[in-house]
Protein backbone atom coordinates (compact mmCIF):
# COMPACT_ATOMS: atom_id res chain seq x y z
CA UNK A 1 0.00 0.00 0.00
CA UNK A 2 1.46 3.52 -1.29
CA UNK A 3 0.22 5.06 1.97
CA UNK A 4 2.32 3.54 4.01
CA UNK A 5 5.02 5.56 2.82
CA UNK A 6 3.38 8.73 4.32
CA UNK A 7 2.73 7.69 7.53
CA UNK A 8 4.87 9.06 9.98
CA UNK A 9 6.01 5.95 12.62
CA UNK A 10 8.73 7.52 14.71
CA UNK A 11 7.79 10.38 17.14
CA UNK A 12 9.34 13.84 16.07
CA UNK A 13 8.31 17.46 17.76
CA UNK A 14 5.32 18.21 16.15
CA UNK A 15 3.94 15.44 18.50
CA UNK A 16 5.93 17.26 21.39
CA UNK A 17 2.81 19.90 20.73
CA UNK A 18 0.45 17.79 21.75
CA UNK A 19 2.21 16.67 24.91
CA UNK A 20 2.61 20.23 26.17
CA UNK A 21 -1.08 20.51 24.94
CA UNK A 22 -2.55 17.91 26.94
CA UNK A 23 -0.22 18.53 29.70
CA UNK A 24 -1.43 22.27 29.44
CA UNK A 25 -5.00 20.87 30.24
CA UNK A 26 -4.23 18.86 32.58
CA UNK A 27 -2.74 21.65 34.88
CA UNK A 28 -5.61 23.88 33.90
CA UNK A 29 -7.93 21.58 35.13
CA UNK A 30 -6.20 20.75 38.37
CA UNK A 31 -5.88 24.64 39.64
CA UNK A 32 -9.67 25.17 38.46
CA UNK A 33 -10.95 21.90 40.91
CA UNK A 34 -8.35 21.74 43.13
CA UNK A 35 -7.79 25.76 43.76
CA UNK A 36 -7.20 25.97 48.00
CA UNK A 37 -5.63 22.71 47.91
CA UNK A 38 -5.76 23.15 52.04
CA UNK A 39 -7.91 21.92 54.38
CA UNK A 40 -10.09 24.36 56.18
CA UNK A 41 -12.85 24.11 58.71
CA UNK A 42 -14.98 26.13 56.44
CA UNK A 43 -15.59 23.42 53.74
CA UNK A 44 -18.94 21.41 53.38
CA UNK A 45 -19.60 17.56 51.91
CA UNK A 46 -22.10 18.03 49.70
CA UNK A 47 -24.50 15.28 48.89
CA UNK A 48 -26.51 15.24 45.58
CA UNK A 49 -28.64 12.85 43.97
CA UNK A 50 -29.67 12.60 40.32
CA UNK A 51 -27.61 16.23 40.00
CA UNK A 52 -29.79 18.01 42.37
CA UNK A 53 -28.25 18.61 45.85
CA UNK A 54 -29.47 16.88 49.29
CA UNK A 55 -27.59 18.06 51.84
CA UNK A 56 -24.51 19.91 52.51
CA UNK A 57 -22.41 18.23 55.52
CA UNK A 58 -20.19 20.70 57.48
CA UNK A 59 -16.74 19.06 57.43
CA UNK A 60 -15.79 19.99 60.84
CA UNK A 61 -18.92 18.04 62.47
CA UNK A 62 -19.13 14.41 62.77
CA UNK A 63 -22.33 12.93 60.57
CA UNK A 64 -23.26 10.05 59.68
CA UNK A 65 -26.17 9.71 57.23
CA UNK A 66 -28.19 7.22 54.63
CA UNK A 67 -29.43 8.39 51.46
CA UNK A 68 -31.91 6.03 49.32
CA UNK A 69 -31.46 6.80 45.54
CA UNK A 70 -32.37 4.56 42.53
CA UNK A 71 -32.77 1.60 44.48
CA UNK A 72 -29.66 1.73 46.53
CA UNK A 73 -28.99 2.82 50.30
CA UNK A 74 -25.59 4.77 50.36
CA UNK A 75 -24.42 5.35 54.37
CA UNK A 76 -22.48 8.67 54.53
CA UNK A 77 -19.69 9.21 57.27
CA UNK A 78 -17.94 12.36 57.85
CA UNK A 79 -15.51 12.47 60.41
CA UNK A 80 -11.93 13.94 61.22
CA UNK A 81 -12.13 16.67 58.88
CA UNK A 82 -13.31 14.62 55.74
CA UNK A 83 -15.98 12.57 54.25
CA UNK A 84 -16.58 8.76 52.77
CA UNK A 85 -19.45 6.39 51.80
CA UNK A 86 -18.81 3.89 54.61
CA UNK A 87 -21.35 1.29 53.21
CA UNK A 88 -22.97 0.95 49.93
CA UNK A 89 -25.40 -2.02 48.52
CA UNK A 90 -24.64 -0.71 44.61
CA UNK A 91 -22.88 -3.77 42.54
CA UNK A 92 -19.40 -1.72 41.87
CA UNK A 93 -18.67 -0.51 45.11
CA UNK A 94 -16.59 2.20 43.80
CA UNK A 95 -17.83 4.53 45.89
CA UNK A 96 -16.81 2.73 49.04
CA UNK A 97 -13.25 2.32 47.79
CA UNK A 98 -12.53 6.28 46.79
CA UNK A 99 -12.28 6.38 51.04
CA UNK A 100 -11.91 9.33 52.45
CA UNK A 101 -11.89 13.31 50.80
CA UNK A 102 -11.31 15.83 52.19
CA UNK A 103 -9.70 18.61 50.02
CA UNK A 104 -12.19 21.21 48.55
CA UNK A 105 -12.98 20.10 44.77
CA UNK A 106 -12.19 16.54 45.34
CA UNK A 107 -15.44 14.02 44.57
CA UNK A 108 -17.02 10.89 45.45
CA UNK A 109 -19.25 9.36 42.62
CA UNK A 110 -21.63 6.44 42.91
CA UNK A 111 -23.03 5.96 39.31
CA UNK A 112 -25.57 3.20 40.22
CA UNK A 113 -27.28 5.34 42.30
CA UNK A 114 -26.06 8.49 40.66
CA UNK A 115 -25.23 10.12 43.52
CA UNK A 116 -22.29 12.32 44.29
CA UNK A 117 -20.26 13.52 47.09
CA UNK A 118 -18.61 16.98 46.53
CA UNK A 119 -16.52 18.97 48.83
CA UNK A 120 -16.93 22.71 48.11
CA UNK A 121 -15.54 25.69 50.37
CA UNK A 122 -18.30 27.79 52.37
CA UNK A 123 -21.14 28.81 50.51
CA UNK A 124 -21.12 33.22 50.04
CA UNK A 125 -22.69 34.95 53.31
CA UNK A 126 -21.42 31.91 55.32
CA UNK A 127 -18.48 33.30 57.90
CA UNK A 128 -17.53 30.40 59.82
CA UNK A 129 -15.07 30.68 62.46
CA UNK A 130 -13.34 27.21 64.19
CA UNK A 131 -11.92 27.22 66.91
CA UNK A 132 -8.94 25.80 66.76
CA UNK A 133 -4.97 25.54 68.11
CA UNK A 134 -5.65 27.00 71.44
CA UNK A 135 -6.13 23.63 72.98
CA UNK A 136 -4.06 21.92 70.79
CA UNK B 1 -8.18 -4.25 -1.71
CA UNK B 2 -11.48 -6.11 -3.13
CA UNK B 3 -14.88 -5.16 -1.19
CA UNK B 4 -15.22 -8.79 0.17
CA UNK B 5 -11.70 -8.30 1.57
CA UNK B 6 -12.60 -5.28 3.13
CA UNK B 7 -15.22 -5.80 4.69
CA UNK B 8 -13.74 -9.33 6.22
CA UNK B 9 -11.17 -7.55 7.40
CA UNK B 10 -13.40 -4.50 8.58
CA UNK B 11 -14.61 -7.61 11.04
CA UNK B 12 -11.93 -9.26 12.37
CA UNK B 13 -10.77 -5.71 13.57
CA UNK B 14 -14.34 -5.24 15.27
CA UNK B 15 -13.83 -8.28 17.05
CA UNK B 16 -10.25 -7.55 18.22
CA UNK B 17 -11.64 -4.07 19.29
CA UNK B 18 -14.35 -6.23 21.07
CA UNK B 19 -11.51 -8.34 22.71
CA UNK B 20 -9.15 -5.32 23.58
CA UNK B 21 -12.42 -3.68 25.46
CA UNK B 22 -12.76 -7.37 27.25
CA UNK B 23 -9.67 -7.06 28.06
CA UNK B 24 -9.24 -3.74 29.73
CA UNK B 25 -12.32 -4.24 32.16
CA UNK B 26 -9.35 -6.56 34.57
CA UNK B 27 -7.03 -3.06 34.55
CA UNK B 28 -8.53 -1.47 37.88
CA UNK B 29 -8.90 1.68 36.97
CA UNK B 30 -11.21 2.15 39.52
CA UNK B 31 -8.42 2.27 41.93
CA UNK B 32 -7.12 5.92 40.55
CA UNK B 33 -10.59 6.99 39.20
CA UNK B 34 -13.81 5.95 40.69
CA UNK B 35 -16.05 6.27 37.92
CA UNK B 36 -17.54 3.34 36.57
CA UNK B 37 -18.01 3.03 33.09
CA UNK B 38 -14.72 4.65 32.52
CA UNK B 39 -12.00 2.69 30.09
CA UNK B 40 -8.20 3.33 29.33
CA UNK B 41 -8.77 3.15 25.71
CA UNK B 42 -6.86 0.08 24.68
CA UNK B 43 -9.07 -0.68 21.82
CA UNK B 44 -7.87 2.66 20.30
CA UNK B 45 -5.04 0.40 19.31
CA UNK B 46 -7.81 -0.26 16.13
CA UNK B 47 -8.68 2.66 15.40
CA UNK B 48 -5.49 3.98 15.26
CA UNK B 49 -5.03 1.15 12.96
CA UNK B 50 -8.27 1.31 10.93
CA UNK B 51 -7.60 4.76 10.61
CA UNK B 52 -4.38 4.94 8.95
CA UNK B 53 -4.52 1.37 6.96
CA UNK B 54 -8.32 1.73 5.79
CA UNK B 55 -9.31 5.06 6.03
CA UNK B 56 -11.69 7.19 8.09
CA UNK B 57 -15.04 5.60 7.09
CA UNK B 58 -13.82 1.65 7.58
CA UNK B 59 -12.63 3.45 10.94
CA UNK B 60 -15.96 4.51 11.57
CA UNK B 61 -17.56 1.40 10.92
CA UNK B 62 -15.77 -0.44 13.34
CA UNK B 63 -15.68 1.89 16.03
CA UNK B 64 -20.00 1.86 15.58
CA UNK B 65 -19.78 -1.88 15.77
CA UNK B 66 -17.18 -2.21 18.89
CA UNK B 67 -19.54 0.54 20.79
CA UNK B 68 -22.69 -1.69 20.23
CA UNK B 69 -21.89 -4.41 20.26
CA UNK B 70 -19.92 -3.98 23.77
CA UNK B 71 -22.56 -2.68 25.20
CA UNK B 72 -24.93 -5.92 23.92
CA UNK B 73 -22.19 -8.56 25.81
CA UNK B 74 -22.02 -6.57 29.08
CA UNK B 75 -26.08 -5.86 28.69
CA UNK B 76 -25.29 -2.55 30.28
CA UNK B 77 -27.16 0.58 28.48
CA UNK B 78 -25.34 3.20 30.51
CA UNK B 79 -21.66 1.91 29.60
CA UNK B 80 -23.37 2.56 25.73
CA UNK B 81 -22.60 6.44 26.21
CA UNK B 82 -19.13 5.98 27.66
CA UNK B 83 -17.95 4.14 24.96
CA UNK B 84 -19.83 5.93 22.30
CA UNK B 85 -18.39 9.56 23.55
CA UNK B 86 -15.21 8.30 24.04
CA UNK B 87 -14.45 6.69 20.60
CA UNK B 88 -16.09 9.13 18.50
CA UNK B 89 -14.37 12.10 20.29
CA UNK B 90 -10.77 9.85 20.03
CA UNK B 91 -11.70 9.28 16.22
CA UNK B 92 -12.30 13.27 15.37
CA UNK B 93 -9.68 13.77 17.51
CA UNK B 94 -7.35 11.70 15.46
CA UNK B 95 -8.69 12.42 11.70
CA UNK B 96 -7.94 16.15 12.65
CA UNK B 97 -4.76 15.52 13.71
CA UNK B 98 -3.99 13.01 11.02
CA UNK B 99 -5.13 16.12 8.79
CA UNK B 100 -2.24 18.22 9.90
CA UNK B 101 0.28 15.81 8.25
CA UNK B 102 2.93 17.56 10.69
CA UNK B 103 2.17 14.67 13.61
CA UNK B 104 4.05 11.02 13.60
CA UNK B 105 1.33 8.04 14.82
CA UNK B 106 2.10 8.96 17.83
CA UNK B 107 1.31 12.23 18.52
CA UNK B 108 -1.86 11.83 16.91
CA UNK B 109 -2.52 8.46 19.31
CA UNK B 110 -1.82 10.74 22.31
CA UNK B 111 -4.43 13.60 20.86
CA UNK B 112 -7.37 10.54 20.54
CA UNK B 113 -6.62 9.49 24.03
CA UNK B 114 -7.15 12.39 25.45
CA UNK B 115 -9.79 13.10 23.53
CA UNK B 116 -11.28 9.44 25.12
CA UNK B 117 -11.06 10.50 28.36
CA UNK B 118 -12.18 13.44 27.27
CA UNK B 119 -15.14 12.21 26.30
CA UNK B 120 -15.91 9.74 28.82
CA UNK B 121 -15.53 12.81 32.08
CA UNK B 122 -18.46 14.18 29.25
CA UNK B 123 -20.09 11.17 29.05
CA UNK B 124 -19.75 10.89 33.30
CA UNK B 125 -20.99 14.29 33.26
CA UNK B 126 -24.50 13.70 31.36
CA UNK B 127 -25.09 10.93 33.55
CA UNK B 128 -24.66 12.59 36.54
CA UNK B 129 -26.35 15.89 35.90
CA UNK B 130 -23.23 17.47 37.85
CA UNK B 131 -19.86 18.46 37.49
CA UNK B 132 -18.32 16.20 40.11
CA UNK B 133 -16.61 13.73 37.58
CA UNK B 134 -14.31 16.87 36.62
CA UNK B 135 -12.32 16.04 39.50
CA UNK B 136 -10.47 13.30 37.53
CA UNK B 137 -9.99 15.25 34.27
CA UNK B 138 -6.30 16.07 35.45
CA UNK B 139 -5.75 12.28 36.35
CA UNK B 140 -7.55 10.63 33.50
CA UNK B 141 -5.22 13.34 31.01
CA UNK B 142 -2.06 12.05 32.46
CA UNK B 143 -3.56 8.85 32.14
CA UNK B 144 -4.32 9.58 28.43
CA UNK B 145 0.12 10.29 28.03
CA UNK B 146 0.98 6.88 28.61
CA UNK B 147 -2.04 5.05 26.94
CA UNK B 148 -1.41 7.18 23.73
CA UNK B 149 2.29 6.62 23.51
CA UNK B 150 1.32 2.73 24.08
CA UNK B 151 -1.08 2.54 21.54
CA UNK B 152 1.29 4.53 18.78
CA UNK B 153 3.92 2.19 19.88
CA UNK B 154 1.96 -0.67 19.01
CA UNK B 155 0.49 0.77 15.66
CA UNK B 156 3.85 2.43 14.47
CA UNK B 157 5.45 -1.76 15.08
CA UNK B 158 2.50 -2.94 13.49
CA UNK B 159 3.05 -0.85 10.56
CA UNK B 160 6.89 -1.38 10.56
CA UNK B 161 6.51 -5.08 10.42
CA UNK B 162 4.10 -5.36 7.47
CA UNK B 163 6.25 -3.01 5.43
CA UNK B 164 8.50 -5.92 4.91
CA UNK B 165 5.07 -7.73 3.62
CA UNK B 166 3.61 -8.03 -0.19
CA UNK B 167 0.59 -5.78 0.58
CA UNK B 168 -0.64 -6.04 -2.97
CA UNK B 169 -2.30 -9.39 -2.60
CA UNK B 170 -4.62 -8.55 0.64
ZN1 LIG C 1 -21.55 2.99 44.64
Amino acid sequence: MSMNRSVKLKPNAADLLIVAAVLLLAALALFRFFPGGARDGAQSAVVSIDGKIVERLPLFQRAQRSYTANGYTLRVSVEDGGVRVAQSDCPTQDCVHTGVISRRGQSIVCLPARLTVTIEGAPDGYDLVVGQGVAE
Amino acid sequence: MTSTRRIALCAVLAALALTFSYLESFFPLALFVPLPGVKLGLANIVTVFALYFLGASSALAILLVRCLLGALFAGNASALIFSLLGGFSAMLVMILLRRCRIFSIFGVSIGGAAAHNCGQILAALLTLGNAAPLAYLPVLLLVSLLTGSLTGLIAALLFRSMAHFPMDHI
